[in-house]
Formats: C-alpha cells, sequence, structure tokens
C-alpha cells in the first residue's frame, strides 16, 4: 500500500520536530487508514550511524512493559534509535494491557499491518537500517511480518527474544474450542466467546475469527516460518523460562535447527528479570554492535 | 427541695435527650448530604476513568459486539459496580450504540438520547431515585468528543453501599418526588431519620430507670429516715418534753420517770438527767422548805424561850386581823408579866433572870392547850392568843397557867423570894360586838390595862378588862392629848420634830438627834406623854414609821443643816418589823451629804442580837451608822460588847452625871468608856449640861456630847430660819 502525499507530510513533519528536539521519548500517534485505527509508539531518536530499533510488546501488554521500556531505554543510551509500538488489537491508541476477559477482535493479520506500517514510518523518518526486536508473542508478530511481508532489504536484524508458538494442546488449546470456533466462523458466527489460550487459561474472551487467527502460529509453522525468513535472526530464550516445561527443551533443538541464531541465557525467565535484564540487553547490543574490523 | 432536686434531674436529662436528638439530625443530615456529595464524586471519577477505558473507545469505534462486551466484559469488569442500575455508551450525536438494549418502557431507565449532559435525578412509581449521569469520552490527547457514557445509578442502593452511616438510620432513607430533578435538588426530595442511638437510647432509659429508682429511693429513705429520725429524736424529745412538762406543772410532786428506753445514749442520759435533776431539785427543795421552815421557825423563836417570840406573835395576830371579819370567833387576849423582873435581874443576875424567863415560859406553854402557842413579846412579857374559846374557859385557862407558875419552885435556880406574876385579860364575844375589827383591835390594850391593873393588886393577880380599868389608866392623859398624839401619830400632823446637837469633842463636828414632839394650836404635848401613850396604845411602829417620815421630808426640803447629820430613835418593836431595812432606803441618797444615825436602845439588841446583826448589818453596809442608847441601862453583857452591830455607845445622863459621883462609880463610868472606845466605837455622853461636866466627859475618852451645854432642842425649820 502506498502512503498517501498528507501521510507523508505528516511524518515528515513529525519527523523534524522529532529532530529538532533533544532526544527524549516521543509519543507517537498515527491514524493507520488501512485499521481505520490510530496507534501509538513511543519513538526515541538515536545515532544516526546506527540502526532504529522497534521493539514489539508480547500477549496483550503494551510499549510500557518493563521488558520492552528497558531494552527501548538502554539501546537509545547505547545511541540508537528506538520505536516501541503499542498495538491497537483493535483499540486506538491503545494505552491499557487487555485483560484476558476483553473484547478480542483483533487478528494476527491486523497486527502485520500495523508493525508493516511502523516499519514504514521509521523509514520515512529516515532509518536506512532498521533491526527488529520482539519479545514473547510480539516475536512471532514480527516473525508472522517477516514471513509474510518479506521486507529483506529494510530489515537488518531482528531478535526474538522468549520464541515459542502459540497453539497446541500443551499450551492449553482445547481442540473442541478450536473446532467449535471453527465452526461458528464457518458459519458466519463471530459471536465472541472464552477460550482456553495462553495463560487466560478459559478466560480468553474473543471472537471465533480473532481466536483462529492466532491459532496459526503452531509449532511447526513458527519453525517453517525461520527456515524462510531471509533476515538474519537471533533468538534469546531464557534457559528459566516455564513455557519451555510446556513445550519441551526439545524446543530449543528445533530453534537450534532453523538459521536463528539461539542464544540462551541461563537463569533468566520468560520476561529476562531482574539480573537477567542486563544479560539480555548485553546480548541485544552485542548482537547489535559489529565487531571492530582490523585495519 | 429533694423533689425540685430530682425535677430538676429529670428536665435536664430530658434536655439532654432532646439537645442528643438535635445533635443526632444535624449529625445525620451532614453525614447524609456528605454521603451523597462523596458519592456524587466518586461516580463522577469513576465515570470519568470509564471515560478513559481503552475498551469504551473500542466499543464507540467499533460496536460489532457492543451487546456480547456490554453483557459480558462490561458487566464483569471492575468499572461496573455492583449499585450500578444501567451503564451505556452513547456516541458522538448522544444516541445509545445499541438502543435495544435498554428496556425503553421504564423510566428510569436512561435515555435513548441524551437531552442534557446535567446529572438529574429520576423518580419511580416505587419511590426509588436513580441518578442519570452523563461524561463524554474524548479522543486520547484531545478535546474531540467520540461518544459518551451514561450511567443510572440507584442512589438508595448506592447509598447504602458506598456508605456505612453513623448516624442516618439507612432503613429510612426515602426519595420522594415524581418529576426528575436535578441533581442539586436531591436533597429536598431525600428523607431519612437519624438511627436510633441505641446507646443514647439505652441511657436515657437508663437514666429514666435511674430517675425512678432514685425517686423510690429517696422516697423509701425519706420515710425510713422519718421513722427513724421518729424513734431516734423526734419521739425522745416528745416524750422528754411531755416529761419536763409533767414536771413544770407538777413542780412539787414526784414526778416518775418514763419506762421507755430510748436508742441513742444522749437522750436516754438526758432522760435520767432530767430525773435526777429534777430530784436532786426536789430534794434540795424540800431541804430548803425544811431550813426554810427552821429559820422560819428560829425567826420566830425566841432565842432565851424558844417559844414564839415578838414577831411570830406580830404575824398571827395580823392574820387574825386580816381573817377576823370572815372568819369570826370569840378572841380572848392574855397578857403574863413577871413582876418586879428587873429588880430580880439585878439581883441575881441575868443568867438567873434567863432562867426566870425559861421557866415562866414553859410552864405558861405546859399549861396550855397544845393547839394555844405563848409568844415571848417583851423582856419578861408573855403573850397568849385563845381563838374560840369562851370567856370563863379563857379565864380558866390562864388560872391555870398562873397556878402553875406559882406552884414552880424557883429556889432550885437560887431564887430565895416567891415570884409573882400579873395576867391581864381582854376577852371579845363576837357575837355580841357591834364592831367586830374595833373591837379585836382593842383586846391587846384592853389586856395591857387589866394587866396593869393586875400589877398593882396584890391578890387578884388575874384580872379581866373592864372599861372601868380604862378610865383609870386614862386619868393621868386627858382625852385631847390622847387623840391628838394618836392622830398625829397616825396622820403626821402636828408633829414637831425637834433637834439637838451631839457635838464632837475632836473635829467639832456636829449631828443632831431627832426628838418628837407634838403641838396642836397651843396644845404642847411632851415626849413623856407622847411615849405613854404610844407604849399604852402600842404605837411604837407607827411613831418611829412617822417619824422616819418626817425627817425624810426635812431631808427633802432641805431643812436639815449641810455637812450635819440626824439620828432617829427606833423602838424594838420597829426593828424586828420584817420591812425595817426598807424603811430606810429612801435615805440612801442622802449618806454622801450627811451622817445618819439610827440609834436603838440596849435590850432591843441583846433581845435579838442575831437578827438586829443581819438588819443592822445591812444598814451599816449601806452607810447608815448605829448608835446604841442608854448602853447599861439594860442586862447586856460585857461579852456582847465585841459583837454588837453598832458604830456609836451612848451612855444615858445617869452614867454621865456618875462621873460626879463618888470615886468608885467614876472609875467604873471611866473604865467603861474605856473599855468602849478601845473595842472601836464612838461615845456620846448625854446630859452635859456644864462645863465642868463637858470637861470630865472629855477626859473619860468621849468621842461626842450632848445636852443643854449645847443647846436644847429645837425645831427642824428653826435650823432653816437661821441659815
Amino acid at each position: 500500500m502506498q502512503p498517501s502525499i498528507s501521510f507523508i507530510l505528516k511524518c515528515l513533519s513529525i519527523s523534524l520536530l522529532c529532530a529538532s528536539i533533544p532526544a527524549q521519548a516521543v509519543t507517537v500517534a498515527q491514524k493507520i487508514p488501512s485499521l481505520s485505527l490510530t496507534a501509538e509508539a513511543n519513538y526515541m531518536l538515536g545515532e544516526e550511524d546506527k540502526p532504529a530499533v522497534l521493539i514489539l510488546h508480547g500477549f496483550l501488554t503494551t510499549n510500557q512493559f518493563h521488558t520492552i521500556t528497558s531494552i527501548a531505554n538502554f539501546l537509545h543510551s547505547e545511541g540508537f534509535s528506538t520505536l516501541a509500538p503499542t498495538l491497537t488489537l483493535n483499540i486506538s491508541q491503545r494505552r491499557n494491557l487487555l485483560r484476558c476477559n476483553s473484547l478480542h477482535t483483533h487478528t494476527l493479520e491486523r497486527d502485520t499491518m500495523e508493525i508493516d506500517y511502523w516499519i514504514q514510518w521509521l523509514q520515512a523518518q529516515g532509518h536506512e537500517k532498521i533491526v527488529l526486536i520482539g519479545h514473547s508473542s510480539g516475536s512471532l508478530n514480527l516473525l508472522e511480518y517477516l514471513a509474510t511481508k518479506k521486507p529483506e532489504n529494510v530489515i537488518s536484524s531482528t531478535i526474538f527474544t522468549s520464541l515459542f508458538y502459540l497453539n497446541g494442546e500443551e499450551l492449553g488449546i482445547i481442540p473442541d474450542e478450536v473446532e467449535s470456533a471453527r465452526m461458528l466462523l464457518k458459519n458466519r458466527i463471530n459471536k465472541p466467546g472464552s477460550y482456553h489460550f495462553l495463560f487466560c487459561n478459559d478466560q480468553y474472551y474473543a471472537t471465533p475469527q480473532s481466536f483462529l487467527s492466532y491459532l496459526k502460529l503452531d509449532r511447526a509453522y513458527t519453525t517453517q516460518a525461520l527456515n524462510t525468513i531471509k533476515t538474519p535472526s537471533y533468538t534469546i530464550i531464557g534457559g528459566a523460562d516455564k513455557r519451555l516445561h510446556k513445550v519441551g527443551r526439545e524446543w530449543l533443538n528445533e530453534l537450534e535447527s532453523t538459521p536463528t541464531n539461539l542464544i540462551i541465557i541461563e537463569g533468566a525467565n520468560h520476561f529476562f528479570s531482574n539480573e537477567y535484564e542486563f544479560d539480555i540487553q548485553d546480548t541485544i547490543l552485542h548482537i547489535l554492535t559489529p565487531p571492530l574490523t582490523e585495519p | 427541695m429533694l423533689a425540685l432536686l430530682i425535677g430538676n434531674l429529670y428536665y435536664q436529662t430530658q434536655a439532654i435527650q432532646t439537645s442528643l436528638q438535635q445533635k443526632n439530625q444535624i449529625q445525620a443530615q451532614e453525614e447524609i448530604s456528605f454521603a451523597l456529595e462523596e458519592n456524587i464524586i466518586n461516580l463522577t471519577s469513576n465515570l470519568l476513568e470509564l471515560a478513559e477505558w481503552d475498551e469504551i473507545r473500542q466499543q464507540i469505534e467499533d460496536p460489532s459486539y457492543y451487546y456480547y462486551w456490554h453483557e459480558d466484559r462490561l458487566k464483569g469488569s471492575p468499572y461496573f459496580k455492583k449499585h450500578y442500575s444501567q451503564l451505556e455508551i452513547y456516541d458522538a450525536n448522544k444516541w445509545l450504540l445499541m438502543p435495544y438494549i435498554t428496556d425503553n418502557n421504564s423510566e428510569t431507565n436512561l435515555p435513548l438520547q441524551i437531552t442534557s449532559e446535567e446529572p438529574t435525578v429520576i423518580f419511580s412509581p416505587k419511590n426509588e431515585a436513580f441518578l442519570h449521569l452523563f461524561e463524554p469520552v474524548f479522543e486520547p490527547d484531545s478535546k474531540t468528543i467520540l461518544g459518551y457514557i451514561g450511567l443510572s445509578v440507584a442512589l438508595h442502593q448506592n447509598l447504602l453501599t458506598e456508605h456505612e452511616f453513623s448516624f442516618v438510620n439507612p432503613d429510612s432513607i426515602r426519595f420522594t418526588g415524581t418529576n426528575p430533578v436535578p441533581l442539586s435538588e436531591l436533597e429536598s426530595h431525600l428523607q431519612f431519620e437519624p438511627i436510633t442511638n441505641s446507646v443514647s437510647n439505652d441511657l436515657w432509659q437508663l437514666i429514666n430507670n435511674f430517675t425512678t429508682y432514685v425517686i423510690i429511693l429517696l422516697i423509701i429513705s425519706t420515710i425510713l429516715i422519718i421513722i427513724i429520725f421518729q424513734i431516734l429524736f423526734s419521739g425522745p424529745m416528745e416524750t422528754l418534753s411531755n416529761y419536763v412538762q409533767q414536771l413544770k406543772k407538777q413542780p412539787k410532786e414526784a414526778a416518775k420517770i418514763t419506762q421507755e428506753r430510748f436508742l441513742i445514749r444522749e437522750f436516754e442520759e438526758l432522760k435520767h438527767s432530767i430525773h435526777d435533776y429534777h430530784r436532786d431539785l426536789q430534794t434540795t427543795q424540800n431541804a430548803l422548805k425544811t431550813q426554810y421552815k427552821i429559820v422560819w421557825e428560829q425567826a420566830r423563836r425566841d432565842a432565851l424561850t424558844n417559844i414564839y417570840n415578838r414577831r411570830a406573835f406580830d404575824e398571827a395576830w395580823n392574820e387574825l386581823v386580816a381573817t377576823f371579819e370572815y372568819n369570826p370567833s370569840n378572841i380572848t387576849f392574855i397578857l403574863f408579866d413577871c413582876d418586879f423582873f428587873k429588880a430580880l435581874n439585878d439581883t441575881y443576875g441575868h443568867e438567873i433572870g434567863d432562867d426566870v424567863i425559861r421557866i415562866t415560859a414553859k410552864t405558861i406553854q405546859d399549861s396550855l392547850p397544845s393547839e394555844f402557842p405563848v409568844y415571848r413579846i417583851g423582856g419578861d412579857e408573855f403573850a397568849i392568843i385563845l381563838a374560840g374559846v369562851a370567856r370563863h374557859e379563857a379565864f380558866d385557862i390562864a388560872k391555870k397557867c398562873l397556878k402553875a407558875l406559882k406552884s414552880y419552885n424557883f429556889s432550885g435556880i437560887g431564887i430565895k423570894e416567891k415570884l409573882a406574876f400579873s395576867v391581864g385579860i381582854s376577852h371579845l364575844d363576837y357575837q355580841s360586838s357591834k364592831n367586830l375589827r374595833n373591837d379585836l383591835l382593842n383586846l391587846p390594850r384592853q389586856a395591857d390595862i387589866a394587866m396593869y391593873k393586875a400589877k398593882q393588886a396584890h391578890q387578884h393577880k388575874i384580872q379581866c378588862y373592864k372599861t372601868e380599868l380604862e378610865q383609870e389608866s386614862l386619868s393621868l392623859v386627858s382625852n385631847q392629848v390622847i387623840n391628838t398624839i394618836v392622830d398625829a401619830i397616825h396622820t403626821g400632823k402636828y408633829i414637831s420634830m425637834h433637834l439637838q446637837g451631839i457635838h464632837s469633842v475632836t473635829d467639832g463636828t456636829l449631828y443632831y438627834e431627832s426628838l418628837i414632839r407634838v403641838q396642836k394650836e397651843g396644845l404642847y404635848i411632851y415626849p413623856s406623854d407622847i411615849f405613854s401613850v404610844v407604849e399604852r396604845r402600842r404605837l411604837e411602829v407607827e411613831m418611829d414609821t412617822q417619824i422616819i417620815q418626817q425627817m425624810l421630808n426635812a431631808f427633802k426640803e432641805e431643812l436639815i443643816p449641810q455637812h450635819t447629820g440626824v439620828s432617829i430613835n427606833i423602838s424594838g418593836k420597829t426593828l424586828l418589823q420584817p420591812q425595817f431595812v426598807d424603811l430606810f432606803q429612801p435615805f440612801l441618797p442622802y449618806l454622801k451629804d450627811y451622817k445618819i444615825v439610827i440609834e436603838i436602845i440596849e435590850n432591843t439588841l441583846i433581845d435579838h442580837m442575831e437578827y438586829a446583826k443581819t438588819v443592822l448589818n445591812t444598814l451599816r453596809a449601806q452607810g447608815f451608822l448605829i448608835a446604841l442608847d442608854d448602853f447599861g441601862s439594860g442586862y447586856s453583857s460585857i461579852r456582847y460588847l465585841a459583837h454588837m452591830p453598832v458604830d456609836i455607845i451612848k451612855f444615858d445622863m445617869s452614867m454621865t452625871l456618875a462621873l460626879d459621883a463618888d470615886e468608885k462609880t467614876k472609875n467604873i463610868i471611866i473604865a467603861t468608856a474605856k473599855m468602849v472606845r478601845n473595842s472601836g466605837y464612838d461615845l456620846v455622853l448625854e446630859g452635859v449640861e456644864t462645863e465642868a461636866m463637858f470637861k470630865k466627859a472629855k477626859q473619860a475618852g468621849a468621842t461626842h456630847v450632848q445636852g443643854y451645854l449645847f443647846g436644847k432642842p429645837k425645831s427642824i425649820p428653826s435650823f432653816h430660819e437661821t441659815k
């Protein structure tokens, strides 16, 4: 989709505004025409010679999630420009996390469209190199984006943190519910219902369409997508991530069998909390900072 | 007072309760106002929070699933409070997002379209009140209104849910109204009642009960106190008071002590004390009575003979005279006299003479019927008053007494001569008397006349009065003189008091002896006639009283020369009168300027020494001087000299003249004078008529002299004329 002139002018004006302002987090609100929604993101401009980093939050959270803000602030302190959007999840200018029992009408596809918009926006800001960092389901959103949009020329690299998949009985998905949702959708009954989904257990209140859209991201699809994408990727998993218990440590093997560079930070949990915050920061920085070449 | 206190207490508690109720009402009003205000604030705050909730904007932007979201998500979210009646989302045009959700038939439901964003209160027919609030939903960071939130709150439930009332009774909260009203008018449609403060009510009930108990207790206590007071104090006091009243009414009777026992020791002691005091008082009174009787008896007993004395005789006679009119009877007056008693005294001495008197008195008393006492009315003179006795019986009694006297052997006391007694009898036959009082009053005089006749007789020693005897006794004195004297003594007329000077030998001071003279027109009556009549008519007391009055008048009229004094002669009878001292009280004011001397004769003093001492010492204490007249003429002995209540001793003329007698006699007189002087008395020698006598008188030790040498008696007015 080609952005409109007015859109470009707005981006430019915002860019200029951002350029004239000393580097601080700026909340950028953007109306995404394709979605008829207005999305917001925190933008911190860094050094010109460093890539811009888009950091995407996890399931139902916002860009204020601590894992996201710590990575963004850290990277910005290292001179990187950062953009941490909050997926609207079908709520314009969403600023609060959604609850499990919130009405979920968002879909994976609309999330991908939103990510795409922000990538273009970064480009419009003059960032030639863009790195993607995702956390948890945010990693899956980015993977889906890379797998479907194939922006190899735009994205220099991607870092997936706490990358797992969403669909699987080991994760609590009830096949009957899936089947029921499919039947409803098939019959064009998009009546919201409560489903077992991730940590929401049976409280996930969503339309069948919304629910089923994310079930695309099963184990096989995920590994397949990793094999498919051309962008260099790194996958950082916390060695103490409880989800590993659900999916099994074989998942690590499966990840290693893909082109992604798997990095295990032993002891870290799904959110890289506490001291592991520094570990993941260092790891990301290490990934983003090329080694000095000898003359 | 107690009732007032209790009433005041009750009133105060009532006032407190009313005040509490008012306070409760105010507090309840404040509480409910605060609750409403707070609720509105909270509701408004919640509404604001809702308005900022992402999911509201989500529904406004895409109400596709509004129904599901509204029923499942919204009502299960923390944003929807249990007291919310309705929560709806309106679009930007103020229309409900989903009109079909709302039951439009209910008047209390949120409107389909918002007509006014002002909070409004809607009343249901059941008097429920619903608050409708509306809040715009803005685009983030923009003033663009995306839509509205409408909230309907059941106010009653809201108040009860959000508040715990301390002062308002939640069950009493009522909203009354019909038409919708702005929120600002809500309170006027609100009814409530303060919580019945159970503590206050309990307290009030407690106070009521307490007051009731206190009243009951006070009544019981009062009754008990009254009973106890009656038993312990009032009753005993009444009993004691009655007892004292009884004693007062019958002071002479021995009142029986009440047997009632008092619980309080002090009352019991008081009871016994009163009884004991009364008993002791009675005992004392009885003792005093007895003593009084003794003294009375002693005052009326002759010291020598122990028979009734002159005083007793006068009282008996006066009583007879006073009562005779009401109880007339035959009266016989008998006089006994020892013939030549003075000579017997001189011969055998006073002790023998005293024995004679004693024996005479006893003999006469023993011879008399027991109901008739004998009185010693003079030195050797005895009187008997027989009442209710016939003449002949009285004569027999007199004869019996005389016989007893005659037959007594006086030789046993050393008297060699046979003693003779004279008896004079006068009798009043009341039935034949024409003037009872006069006839009675004449009896003593008549008996005296009869006795005088008996004295003159050698054989018939008992003489009864006859009128012929009176003629004989008064033969030397004419009736005119007698009448004049008697009249003078009774009325004071014709009395001319004379004064004769008694001169001090040492300092030349002077006082006068008062002497009575009677002069009527050309008739001048001398003292001898005066005294004869007085003696015969027994008018000594009357004469002395008249003389005293005459001298008092002289003082009042300032007839007595200044810086002098007077002496007044008093008979023994007058001395023995009960009011003797009173006769001289009017002279008291003159004592400071005049010397006032009372002269008494020796025998009167000696015969009634104790009584005379009392009376005369009373007068001496007041300032009067007492002079003993005719010292040596009586039968006083030396032993009386030191104790006589006198200041001045007067030697009569015979003793003064004795200074010219033989040496022996003169020495005796001089020695006697010296003894008198050494005893501390002034000595007056009467009868000094020459210079030689005056010189001898001075040599003898006289302090004062009296006699013709210094002037004859002169009438009092003549002294005043001389001045």
